[in-house]
């Protein structure tokens, strides 16, 4: 149970200190590493509360697919915007 | 449950469809099929609505497995009229995208439906997680939308992209910790277990927080006048009579449903002062806000408060009108802001500049415009008999039967007071004769007879507004 | 009953007699004067003959009642009941003289459209807020009046007339809010019945009477912004930057009418006048009345500018009416309620003239007017009678409203009041007799005159600006003359006040 509670703690260290770099931190790309990181914490969190049980919870791992997903193609849609930007601002 | 399915899986199957054709097909086809779309999905979801008046609620378990496990679909009174709502509005922005001047890129065909088929999964679903997917897709959808305007949108794009990124993750970082804590997703097997813990309330600060910052409630509002201001003018009133709805119904779930009946009633004083807030901060901002776009999309902040006030109000009493009046001030919104959106556009267009001054001598340059821009303005004071008055009326009764709640009345008061002065300092401009600059005389007839229809439906949604607290009254909670 | 039946319908036609011309004036273009006139003039002919059927039916004991479902226990309910037809008679007999005057007035200048499209607008609201059956109907005629009289007063467009135009929507935007809630707090203790002659609010028990208090004051602050009771007044002197028409139509008709109206509904068919007296109610305003009328004329005779003169003259006069409700009294509650019409005949004539003398000599202060008898006699006769009425002369209208309200003031015990009205009645002869004087006997200052000739103008001035000022100026006279026949203003009003203290 200790170790389940050690991720749990990780995880949710990692969502603080994203969160704390998204408030923070003015450069467009660090924030969006900083969500990123954000999300990695969320998705520790989940995992580890999928070993909470002696049985893993398969809920807990079908979600963490679902949002590693959603997080990946969000990123992309972040950096491809962010390329463009930099781009249109070094042109103009 | 079946015309509600379809209601929701038309626009998802078109928005695919679009986005398989390619660009040359999009151009061409696009906004006719978007159309067809929207009005097929209103009727589907008029028939849906038909149906829950007979047994108020059904529900479908996707992919075939148990209850707990299985993706749960329902339908009720409300989740039919939001259906329908949302069919309407979209239908509304598509004829205004297809047949004004102010057309779209052809990109903005696939994601309006999809936009439209996110949005039903949203009132459809009925289990946490299903609700953060939808939640995180309304996101994306929005942010692709507003990068139609080019690169002066992109800015705001990317920081409207990044912070509803956190705020889905603050809510899915909720979700696992409830789902640690109760082993449950499912929203109605959540209610009624969920306990006064520190656990649970973690939870729920940490998905409130997301959600509010998701709809742009007060005080999580920044992002959303540069994000709303900037989009094109279909895109804004998509975004701004739609998208926003969406994390207030999750969050409406949320408190009512899942919350602690006891925690609930504590947090219920603490939205509604929120509200209030709102709507004065939200209104001043509006007041002083120096282009046109940003006062109707600061407007929307605002008017967010009223539906804080009476989702509070709700929580704090439990009393079921507060129910009705908080449905009914989000259709009203919906209409008007769209047809706010529209006209501000047009008459931007016809004027030629972004700024209020712009409105000096609207009323001969852009009549028609201006009078939408002016009815719809006068249902977000809550003018008579307009659905802002509806809904407004259906709040005050409750807040009006004891002197101790007289305070919360004083706080609508004001939000009337301060509406009725951002709305009206466009429209005095407006009448202004001495000024008028000749830009551009010619007003496009359509876009701005377009922009009136959904002002003529609000107020002419008070006259059917029998029906509707009917509706909301009594397959809602 | 069966909608259809006409009885139901005629409260419907008699709105939309004006709305669908309103309508239409703003669909059709610029040019098209001939059909625009057409418009206006037909829609008032009409008006006035469906009015006229209606009074006959109602003396007859005719019911004339439509309803739509609205709110929860408010429906939407037009009904023509004794009250309704007196306020709608005089906007319908006063509608057609300011329609022909305008007409006259704006001839050749621009944007007509816009300003006959919410000319007309402004009638019907009026005429909704007369026929309106419950509190939330008035409302609603209410705020559409606001809002359709809002573009009237910043028609010119110039910055004095933005000006005026947001000093008045702040004060009636305001006002209406604090309206709203008076009547959404009456309506969540007693739902929203029709109005009901002697009140709804039955044998009033002590229970709440906090929230009865505070949704009094709420509905009376709401209506007095309209009726111009002190200290609710500055946007009524303010707004005489709209066109004269428009000024004699808010002063005399429409706005100020429909607030002073607003206060007789519910005083009387609300609250009714004894549960109004058992809550202590009626002194107050009967203080806020007495105030406003001495106030007012004390600024009256302040003022250099001949309508700015007539403007707060109003803020004094209206309050007559506000008086006689507040007295509780019967023969008061006559002075009062036929005030209604005496003020709205004398008023608009003297606009008209104020305006006759703007458009064709370009006098606009009071010095200005000297001699001005002799070069426009017809003129300054009308605008005699007004004044004279507005003073008290006998046999004129106004004399007859006063000798009620006196009378009344004995009948209750509140003598004090007839130092108010004597007061009064001085201080009007103050600022009227010089003007009169003035125009009649001063030495005419002619070249500071701008004549405007008319194409083809035989008489004074252009004929459809005198004719509706000497009609209405020979209506005043008239209805003080034979103020005893049974047609008369006065005694269709004493049929209402039999039936509102004896129910």
């Amino acid at each position: 149970m200790t170790i389940v509670t050690a991720y749990l703690l990780a995880g949710l260290a990692l969502f603080l200190i994203g969160l704390h770099g998204l408030l923070t931190l003015q450069s467009m790309l660090r924030r969006i590493m900083a969500v990123n990181l954000m999300g990695s914490g969320v998705f520790l969190v989940l995992t580890a509360l999928a070993a909470r049980l002696p049985e893993t919870d398969p809920v807990l791992h079908a979600l963490v697919v679902t949002g590693l997903v959603v997080s990946i193609s969000a990123t992309a849609l972040a950096l491809r915007l962010h390329g463009a930007l930099e781009r249109h601002r070094e042109d103009g | 449950m079946n015309p509600a399915l379809s209601s929701m899986a038309l626009p998802l199957l078109a928005g695919l469809l679009l986005l398989l054709a390619g660009p040359g097909l999009m151009r061409r086809w696009g906004g006719t099929l978007t159309l067809i779309v929207s009005v097929a999905s209103g009727l589907a979801a008029w028939m849906a609505l038909q149906s829950t008046l007979d047994s108020s609620r059904q529900e479908a378990l996707l992919g075939g497995w148990e209850e707990g496990l299985a993706i749960r679909l329902e339908l009720t009174a409300l989740s039919a009229l939001l259906l329908l709502f949302t069919a309407l509005i979209h239908g509304l922005v598509a004829l205004y995208a297809q047949f004004s001047r102010h057309g779209v890129s052809h990109a903005y065909w696939p994601l309006s439906c999809l936009l439209h088929g996110t949005l039903a999964a949203l009132w459809l679903s009925g289990d946490l997680f299903n609700l953060y997917v939808t939640l995180e897709l309304l996101g994306l959808v929005s942010v692709a939308l507003l990068t139609q305007s080019g690169p002066r949108a992109w800015r705001p794009a990317l920081n409207y992209l990044v912070l509803s990124l956190a705020a889905s993750l603050c809510y899915l970082l909720g979700v696992a910790i409830l789902y640690g804590q109760y082993g449950l997703l499912d929203i109605e097997l959540l209610s009624g277990v969920t306990e006064n813990d520190a656990v649970t309330r973690l939870a729920l600060v940490l998905m409130t927080g997301g959600l509010m910052l998701k709809a742009a409630m007060w005080p999580l509002h920044g992002w959303l006048p540069a994000a709303h201001a900037s989009a094109p003018t279909a895109v804004s009133a998509l975004l701004s009579a739609l998208v926003v709805k969406g994390p207030l119904f999750i969050l409406w779930r949320l408190w009512s449903e899942v919350a602690p009946a006891d925690l609930a009633i504590q947090a219920g004083p603490l939205f509604a002062a929120a509200g209030i807030a709102a709507l004065i901060g939200g209104g001043y901002a509006s007041l002083r806000s120096p282009y046109i776009k940003t006062l109707v999309a600061y407007s929307t902040v605002a008017q967010m408060g009223y539906a804080m006030m009476a989702l509070g109000l709700l929580l704090f009493w439990q009393h079921p009108q507060m129910h009705v009046a908080l449905w009914l001030f989000v259709i009203a919104h919906g209409l008007a802001k769209a047809s706010l959106f529209m006209a501000a556009g047009e008459i931007q267009h016809t004027v030629g500049t972004t700024r209020i001054s712009g409105l000096r001598g609207a009323t001969q340059t852009a009549p028609i415009a201006m009078f939408a821009f002016a009815v719809a303005g006068g249902s977000l004071i809550g003018l008579p008999p307009s659905g802002g008055f509806l809904s407004k009326w259906v709040l005050l009764g409750p807040l009006l039967n004891d002197p101790w709640n007289w305070p919360w009345a004083a706080g609508v008061f004001l939000g009337t007071l301060v509406s009725a002065a951002y709305v009206f300092r466009a429209v005095i401009m407006a009448f202004d004769r001495v000024h008028i600059k000749r830009v551009n005389l010619n007003p496009d007839h359509t876009a701005q007879w377009l922009a009136m229809l959904p002002a003529l439906l609000v107020w002419a949604m008070a006259l059917s507004g029998n029906w509707l607290v009917q509706w909301l009254a009594g397959g809602g909670i | 009953m069966n909608p259809l039946q006409w009885g139901a319908l005629l409260p419907l036609l008699i709105m939309l007699s004006s709305l669908i011309p309103g309508l239409l004036i703003f669909a059709i273009r610029e040019n098209q004067q001939t059909l625009r006139t057409s418009l206006n003039l037909g829609g008032a002919t009409i008006k006035l003959l469906l009015v006229g059927l209606m009074l006959w039916g109602v003396s007859q004991g005719q019911e004339f009642r439509f309803e739509l479902p609205f709110l929860e226990r408010a429906p939407l309910v037009l009904h023509g009941d004794a009250l309704s037809l007196q306020f709608i008679t005089l906007s319908a007999v006063l509608w057609l003289a300011t329609t022909v005057y305008a007409i006259g007035y704006l001839e050749d200048s621009p944007l007509r459209a816009r300003f006959f499209g919410y000319f007309s607008l402004c009638v019907s609201a009026t005429v909704g807020v007369a026929l309106a059956g419950n509190l939330v109907t008035f409302l609603l005629f209410y705020e559409l009046l606001t809002l359709a009289t809002f573009p009237l007063v910043v028609h010119r467009g110039t910055p004095e007339a933005i000006r005026a135009g947001r000093v008045y929507l702040i004060y009636t935007l305001a006002g209406g809010t604090v309206l709203l809630m008076g009547i959404a707090l009456l309506h969540s203790l007693y739902g929203t019945p029709d109005f009901t002659p002697g009140g709804y609010l039955g044998d009033f028990s002590g229970d709440g009477s906090l929230a009865l208090r505070v949704a009094f004051l709420a509905m009376i602050a709401g209506l007095g912004v309209k009726a111009a009771l002190v200290p609710l007044h500055s946007w009524l002197p303010r707004a005489m930057v709209a066109p004269a028409p428009v000024s004699a139509l808010l002063h005399a008709v429409a706005v100020v009418k429909a607030g002073a109206f607003g206060i007789i509904r519910v005083v009387y068919d609300v609250y009714g006048v004894t549960t109004a007296t058992q809550l202590s109610l009626t002194p107050v305003l009967l203080v806020l009345a007495c105030i406003t009328i001495i106030y007012g004329s004390l600024r009256a005779l302040q003022q250099t500018d001949l309508k700015k003169r007539l403007a707060y003259s109003t803020v004094s006069q209206v309050s007559y009416i506000t008086l006689g409700v507040a007295l509780a009294g019967p023969l008061a509650a006559v002075g009062g309620v036929v005030h209604l019409i005496h003020q709205g005949l004398m008023k608009i004539t003297l606009f008209f003239c104020a305006g006759i003398f703007a458009e064709t000599l370009g006098i606009h202060s009071i010095r200005e007017l000297s001699g001005v008898g002799r070069r426009m006699p017809w003129t300054m006769a009308a605008f005699t009678v007004g004044g004279l009425g507005m003073i008290g002369i006998p046999p004129l209208a106004g004399f007859i409203s006063k000798w009620y309200l006196g009378v009344g003031a004995l009948e209750v015990g509140q003598d004090w009041i007839l130092l108010v009205l004597l007061s009064s009645g001085l201080l009007n002869a103050a600022y009227f007799l010089p003007v009169i004087y003035r125009g009649w006997f001063g030495k005419p200052d002619r070249e500071h005159w701008k004549r405007r000739i008319w194409p083809g103008q035989r008489l004074e001035t252009h004929w459809m600006l005198l004719v509706p000022a000497v009609f209405t100026a020979l209506l005043a006279v008239l209805s003080g003359l034979f103020a005893a026949s049974p047609a008369s203003p006065l005694s269709w009003t004493e049929l209402i006040i039999v039936t509102e203290f004896d129910p």
